[in-house]
């Protein structure tokens, strides 16, 4: 850049936020992407009863956000004094949003919890019936709320990196919508994974087929909002072709290209679509295109991190 | 008799005139009090590369007064002489540039990182800092660090609790032996930073960020003479 005066040295040396943030980013995506996703097939199939897939999604919802938190605490300098985020509040911190966010929904996912696994509780903690029974009057509506949180919570990890000034790759109106996607592939993944193996439902069965049937266009969508974060870096000016030298160079570009491109996308295509009908109902095939897109989604995160930090201007 | 009553009331007006004019005075003076603490200030930094050596001397003292760990700094002195013109010497300070609209205010969400309310400083509370480290990727000049000692984030806050306090201006101003450094209050129009700005070409590092930084740079220009 021609200024007639500049400094091109800063303090944080490149990198300011590590691999606990993403971590966590994934993990928000997993928890609110698997809720919206158990939650919609519910509302959409006028369900009653507690399925297979709303469990895991009660199961995964609440697990991830708390394993989460624990990233987001451990990434703190001051760990220990980590309350003061709660008593302190700055609303026009997107942090400070997303916490207050982070706080209804906990709690949501928590009931969710409770109303899948509400016969189970009911048998081994009698004296919390009555609890449950007056939960169980608001339980539409609830969950109704509780989904609007899940995007939220998507969302608002992608907003927390985008305001970033610095990082032209971050710095796009794309990035929260992207997250809320590629949120929605972890969500699908996880879901049939651990609805499968832990509640042995049928690959089968309804709720899976539905399952299998979004991944393809969330997939698309995902592919596209890359291709337009990419093309808007191209076409971005000089901010842009810094930040586009991180899909092309260094370690990053590689997380890229063969972790969220080669196995996010390519492998579970392939597998699915190429090798004919009785490969692709396979067992097999069901775990690693499963596994290979929690992976995927994970490098990307990674990827947008780390080579987002490293491209500054 | 009539004499001696018009001289009273002549003398009773005068006292009541001056009493008058006085509590006038007074409000006056009040007003300009008033306004004087209403302009609140707006405290700015020159840089001048025409003057600077790069000794360093101004790092040293800053780290000396705000106690800053060794090996890390709020101010630092960058050579961007040009490899192929070694003979023309060229420095930068890189420093906290004190936007107006601090993106590192914005981000806290503690309020750890926020602007002073009588100095309107940008400065911190090490106490209330998680070390979420949001403002230091959020800060666009990247002058932004974790202390290693108090694990709060820090930047240049113009000495506010250390020199600044005790009425002095800034430990680099003072240990500049160049005057390559001017700091003063830019809302003051008598001042003399404002004097220097009036008659100099001054720059602020990277304004497109849109953040209003208080720092002004006055670059080397060779007129072609
Ligand atoms: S330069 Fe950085 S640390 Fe200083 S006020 Fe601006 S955003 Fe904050
Ligand atoms: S590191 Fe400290 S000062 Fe910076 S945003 Fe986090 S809490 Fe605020």
């Amino acid at each position: 850049m021609n200024e007639s005066i500049n400094f091109t040295v800063g303090f944080t040396e490149g990198i300011g936020w590590h691999w606990p943030i993403a971590v966590y980013l994934l993990l928000a995506g997993i928890s609110g992407g698997a809720l919206i996703l158990a939650l919609a097939i519910r509302f959409y199939k006028k369900q009653t009863e507690n399925t297979a897939v709303y469990k895991s999604s009660a199961l995964i919802s609440c697990s991830t956000i708390m394993l989460g938190m624990v990233f987001l605490v451990a990434d703190l300098e001051k760990p220990f004094v980590f309350w003061k985020i709660l008593i302190n509040y700055n609303f026009s911190s997107v942090m400070s949003i997303g916490v207050a966010a982070i706080s209804v929904y906990i709690p949501l996912t928590c009931v969710i919890v409770i109303y899948a696994f509400e016969k189970e509780i009911k048998s081994l903690f009698g004296f919390l019936s009555p609890i449950i029974d007056l939960l169980k009057i608001v339980r539409s509506p609830l969950e109704g709320v509780t989904v609007f949180f899940a995007v939220i919570i998507c969302a608002y990890t992608g907003f927390l990196i985008s305001i970033l000034v610095r990082f032209p790759m971050l710095n796009t109106a794309i990035l929260p919508a992207l997250f809320v996607v590629s949120g929605l592939s972890v969500g699908v993944a996880s879901l049939s994974l651990v609805s499968h193996k832990l509640f042995k439902e049928d690959m089968h069965s309804g709720d899976m087929k539905i399952l299998h049937k979004v991944e393809w266009p969330i997939m698309f969508v995902e592919v596209m909002f890359l291709s337009m974060l990419y093309v808007g870096l191209l076409v971005g000016g000089a901010s842009g072709h810094v930040a586009i030298e991180g899909f092309h160079s260094g370690v990053w570009a590689n997380v890229f290209w063969f972790g969220v491109v080669g196995i996010g996308f390519i492998l579970p295509l392939v597998l699915n679509f190429a090798l004919g009908k009785k490969m692709s109902n396979s067992l097999a095939v069901f775990y690693t295109s499963g596994l290979s897109s929690l992976v995927g989604v994970f490098c990307l995160r990674l990827f947008i991190v780390y080579a987002g930090q490293i491209f500054s201007v | 008799m009539g004499n001696k009553n018009d001289r009273r009331t002549f003398l009773k007006g005068i006292g009541f005139g001056s009493v008058l004019l006085s509590t006038m005075q007074y409000s006056l003076s009040a007003n300009e009090e008033n306004q004087k603490v209403d302009k609140s200030p707006h405290y700015g930094m020159v840089f001048d590369q025409n003057k600077c050596v790069g000794c360093t001397d101004c790092e040293n003292a800053c780290a000396e007064i705000n106690l800053v760990p060794k090996g890390q700094k709020r101010l630092f002195v960058q050579d961007k002489t040009d490899q192929n013109h070694t003979d023309e010497k060229r420095y930068v300070r890189v420093s906290c540039q004190q936007c107006e609209e601090a993106p590192c205010v914005q981000a806290c969400p503690t309020n750890a990182s926020h602007r002073d309310s009588i100095t309107n400083i940008v400065t911190m509370n090490a106490d209330d800092c998680i070390g979420c480290k949001y403002c230091i990727v959020a800060c666009p000049y990247d002058v932004r660090f974790i202390n290693e000692e108090t694990k709060a984030a820090e930047n240049c806050n113009f000495c506010l609790n250390s020199n600044f306090k005790e009425g002095k201006k800034p430990a680099c101003v003072e240990a500049c032996k160049y005057t390559a450094l001017v700091f003063g209050d830019l809302n003051d129009e008598t001042s003399y930073i404002n004097k220097l700005l009036r008659v100099k070409d001054s720059v602020r590092m990277k304004p497109g960020f849109g953040t209003k930084p208080s720092l002004r740079y006055i670059p080397i220009v060779k007129l072609g003479v």
